[in-house]
């Protein structure tokens, strides 16, 4: 069996993924440095496949001609929706340079929503607000129900135009470190079954979500981790890795998103008895309270047995009931979503009512960067021509809760940061590669493919999808994340006696998959490791046991995984420079209270 | 209790050792709004783990996981088990993959080949109207939008070239039209006669014998053949 090098590539920049963060930052350098060599390896069949195409509601940015909005609003919104744990430079980076970007995306081709004027259309969304809280605010700019898919289509077509070079179903295996120095990365390419080497002078990890830890996510099925398993792999941490968003209301059991639309426009969440429980957890807000919320109300009706067990998906949840809103306001307000429901649970929100539950959604945390997308070690060091863009990193924008539409706005501008930043490099970088031999693959690969026994790949990770949303999701404890671990420890144990029915590397999803499973597996154990040590509630993460924020926790978790698996933590300051700038305003960047 | 069916699947099944396809059958026990993609997976976890098909978003709106369902091209993620046994009144069903490009293994086809008939239509801005003033974006009446914007919303999922008979030959097929008639109609894009150039080439829009097969599979309900007789009609807009 061949799981020597293939063949080896060589390019100015790889670019791991081909999502929107990707393609946004190679379109950057081909636009500074026309004659650049970039290869993107995407896990997809095509980069329009990446799960950026997915994002439909909006993508913030403050409209300069808008006299209502400015940006200091949407910086506000951004660090109170971050539970005060944003990087305050990357927030007035990202914020500031927003509408630049929509620019960007419109001047090449996006076909946003209009206006009757011709301009571009706004929404609002939950968070949004303008003088500090006051006021909703309509800051998001939107391409009807596919936001992501325009960004996509644009970016894809803009570094088509300019001569990238796509490797589609290659998958990114190691990464090729010395020294504090990337130069490239060992890829999979799964068509031929061919493990090749791709030197490069500067590598850009942009490889998205990590979804599939969790049973029911709203992600793609492709979104495991990979990016953050493979810093993991190289010795390097990542951070804030429990900061993981709940969506309240995923469609059972797909985990389709169903928008908080269901809710504003007067749906109701009922239990098993029916009863509307809303207004025994937040009884002036009831559905319209914040997503974590209701998230956690919809969490504790269900561990209350108040939940409603589908019997097709095995998983319980609770009903949205839109039975008694008006014809006109499913046809118009909603039809989208109404269509989910109908596609995917056969189910007329006219007259039916709907399952839901709360489901995975996004990752805050991830390979900590600084402001431009540098990717660091845990003393903050930097290493050499590797860089991460997207929701696979963290720099960190989102703190420990991401507001609506800003996840999009992260991935082009962030993208587009780390192209010029790479630009840059590449102006310090010698002309030859620096070649290396590959240290953890082969025996990885070997291990997958000749190992004997009877433990099923589809099983381990399922039960590490349940115990991770059953123990370490929209409520943790101290005795709920161990017993997750043990799990996790139990299923890497059990790893080790799984095979592959067939030898052939072309095409092998098996193979494939019992690689997902070791991203996976790391992916959750930083999580649950970093949300025991967090011994408080902040944002997304929430402890039974410690219910309240507290000033001590006040900083990012970093957590590294050693060569036998054991988790280091450290910290990572949180910057706070809008509030140290002092002058007009800077007393809303100190750690206010979250309170909606 | 939720009712269970009783389904038979016969897969086509390809092999990169010999590249002949043959079929293999499942039989398996699924509810009703189990998605054909889950059954999948079930084969997967409990019968033949190297049964190999591709999917992605798995809520339709990435294009990856079409295949042939009985003979007709679909989105494997949006099927639910009790639509489909109503729409073909059967519980025995035939998957295959599209008649698009060549099949790499089993139910996936090389989505490269494929693609490549949409990169040669160059589907982005090929000569960009120069930027508005500063700070601001160009103005695009939203009647004017609304005359192609159902063409935008294609995701490449192929299904349409599958029962394009047409494009099975020289064609370039039909939601490669989409891409470069959506920039015909887009006040964006200056380089219309290049465009023009290959909608009427000999791969181009004539080549198409106004069957609606395309109109008619698209999950994404695009009425695909509305915006090739425009392209026939040579635009000319009412
Ligand atoms: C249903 C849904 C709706 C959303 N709506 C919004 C919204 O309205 N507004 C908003 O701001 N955000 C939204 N989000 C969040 C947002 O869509 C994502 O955070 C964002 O698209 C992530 O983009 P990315 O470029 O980082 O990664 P992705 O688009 O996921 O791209 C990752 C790329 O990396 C590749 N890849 C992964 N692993 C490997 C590997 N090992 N080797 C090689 N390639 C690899 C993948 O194939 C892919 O090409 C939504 C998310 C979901 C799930
Ligand atoms: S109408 Fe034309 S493009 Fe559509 S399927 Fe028929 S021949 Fe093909
Ligand atoms: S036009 Fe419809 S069927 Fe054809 S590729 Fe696009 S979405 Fe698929
Ligand atoms: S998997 Fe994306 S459309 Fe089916």
């Amino acid at each position: 069996m061949k799981i020597d090098i293939d063949s080896t590539l060589r390019c100015d920049v790889l670019i791991i993924g081909a999502g929107g963060a990707a393609l946004r930052c190679a379109a950057e350098i081909f636009e500074k440095r026309p004659d650049t060599s970039i290869i993107s390896i995407t896990k997809v069949t095509h980069p329009q496949k990446s799960h950026t195409s997915t994002a439909q509601g909006g993508l913030a940015a403050v409209d300069p001609k808008d006299p209502l909005d400015a940006t200091i609003y949407h910086m506000f919104d951004t660090w109170k929706g971050s539970d005060c744990t944003a990087d305050q430079n990357v927030v007035k980076t990202i914020c500031e340079s927003a509408w630049e970007q929509i620019l960007w995306l419109e001047n090449r081709g996006m076909h946003f929503s209009r206006n009757r004027d011709g301009r571009l259309s706004k929404r609002t969304f939950g968070g949004h607000t303008r003088n500090f809280g006051e006021s909703s605010i309509y800051r998001a700019v939107f391409e009807a129900d596919r936001t992501g898919k325009g960004i996509m289509d644009t970016s894809w077509g803009e570094t088509l135009k300019k001569g990238i070079r796509f490797l589609n179903q290659t998958i990114g295996i190691e990464l090729l470190i010395e020294n504090k120095q990337c130069h490239g990365v060992i890829a999979l390419k799964q068509k031929e079954g061919a493990f090749i080497k791709i030197l490069s002078k500067a590598t850009v990890i942009a490889t998205g979500g990590s979804g599939q830890v969790y049973r029911v996510t709203t992600n793609c099925r492709q979104n495991t981790g990979d990016g953050l398993a493979l810093v993991l792999q190289s010795g390097l941490p990542v951070m804030d890795p429990e900061a993981v968003q709940f969506h309240p209301t995923g469609i059972v059991g797909p985990g389709i998103l169903a928008s908080e639309t269901l809710r504003s426009v007067g749906g109701i969440l009922r239990n098993r008895d029916l009863e509307p429980f809303m207004i025994e957890y937040a009884p002036k807000m009831k559905e319209l309270a914040p997503r974590d919320l209701v998230a956690r109300a919809i969490e504790s009706e269900i561990r209350g047995g108040r939940g409603i067990v589908n019997p097709d998906h095995d998983i319980a949840h609770v009903w949205i009931d839109l039975t008694h809103l008006p014809d006109e306001v499913h046809e118009k307000q909603i039809p989208e979503v109404s269509s989910f429901f109908k596609r995917y649970v056969n189910l007329d929100t006219k007259t039916d009512l709907c399952p839901v539950r709360p489901s995975n959604h996004y990752h805050m945390g991830g390979i900590p960067t600084n402001a431009w997308g540098e990717v660091e070690d845990k003393n903050r060091e930097i290493i050499g021509g590797l860089y991460g863009a997207g929701e696979c990193a963290a720099a960190s924008f989102h703190g420990f809760n991401r507001l609506g539409t800003n996840s999009i706005l992260e991935l082009i501008t962030m993208g587009s940061l780390v192209g010029n930043k790479v630009v840059d490099y590449l102006k310090t970088m010698p002309s030859a590669h620096h070649d290396l031999i590959p240290q953890s693959y082969q025996p990885r690969f070997h291990n997958y493919l000749n190992s004997s026994g009877k433990e099923s790949i589809g099983t381990l990770r399922s039960r590490l999808r349940t115990v991770m949303t059953e123990q370490v999701s929209v409520f943790r404890t101290e005795d709920s994340i161990s017993k997750a671990i043990d799990t996790i420890e139990d299923i890497n144990d059990r790893a080790l006696h799984t095979s592959i029915t067939s030898s052939h590397l072309a095409m092998n999803q098996e193979l494939v998959q019992r690689w997902e499973l070791e991203n996976l597996l790391l992916v959750a154990k930083s999580i649950c490791y970093a949300a025991r040590y967090r011994k408080e509630s902040r944002g997304a993460h929430f402890r039974d046991d410690f219910s309240v924020r507290l000033d001590e926790f006040n900083h990012h978790s970093l957590v590294g995984i050693d060569d036998n698996g054991d988790c280091h933590l450290s910290r990572r300051e949180i910057d706070m420079s809008l509030f140290e700038a002092g002058g007009e305003h800077s007393e809303k960047f100190d750690f206010i209270e979250r309170s909606y | 209790m939720s009712k269970l069916y009783d389904l038979t699947l016969r897969i086509q099944r390809t092999n990169s050792e010999d590249g002949k396809p043959r079929y293999q059958t499942y039989q398996l026990q699924a509810g009703p709004i189990m998605r054909f993609v889950d059954l999948l997976r079930m084969i997967n976890d409990d019968q033949d783990p190297s049964l190999t098909w591709n999917s992605s978003c798995e809520h339709g709106q990435c294009g990856t996981c079409s295949m042939r369902i009985n003979g007709r091209p679909m989105l494997a993620c949006e099927l639910l088990v009790e639509n489909g046994v109503e729409m073909f009144n059967t519980t025995t069903f035939t998957l295959e993959p599209l008649q698009v490009a060549t099949v790499v293994r089993d139910l996936v086809v090389d989505s490269d080949e494929a693609y490549e008939r949409v990169n040669r239509v160059k589907p982005y801005i090929i000569d960009p109207l120069p930027p508005g003033k500063d700070g601001e974006e160009h103005q695009i009446n939203p009647d004017q939008l609304e005359l192609y914007v159902d063409a935008t919303r294609c995701i490449n999922c192929f299904c349409c070239a599958s029962a394009c008979i047409s494009s099975h030959r020289t064609f370039l097929g039909p939601n490669a039209m989409l891409a470069t008639i959506v920039r015909v109609l887009d006040s964006r894009e200056q380089e219309k006669k290049e465009r023009l150039k290959t909608i009427y080439s000999d791969q181009g829009v004539y080549r198409c014998h106004t069957s609606k097969a395309c109109s008619h599979v698209c999950p994404k309900e695009i009425d695909v053949a509305h915006f090739i007789a425009l392209a026939k009609k040579g635009f000319a807009l009412e």
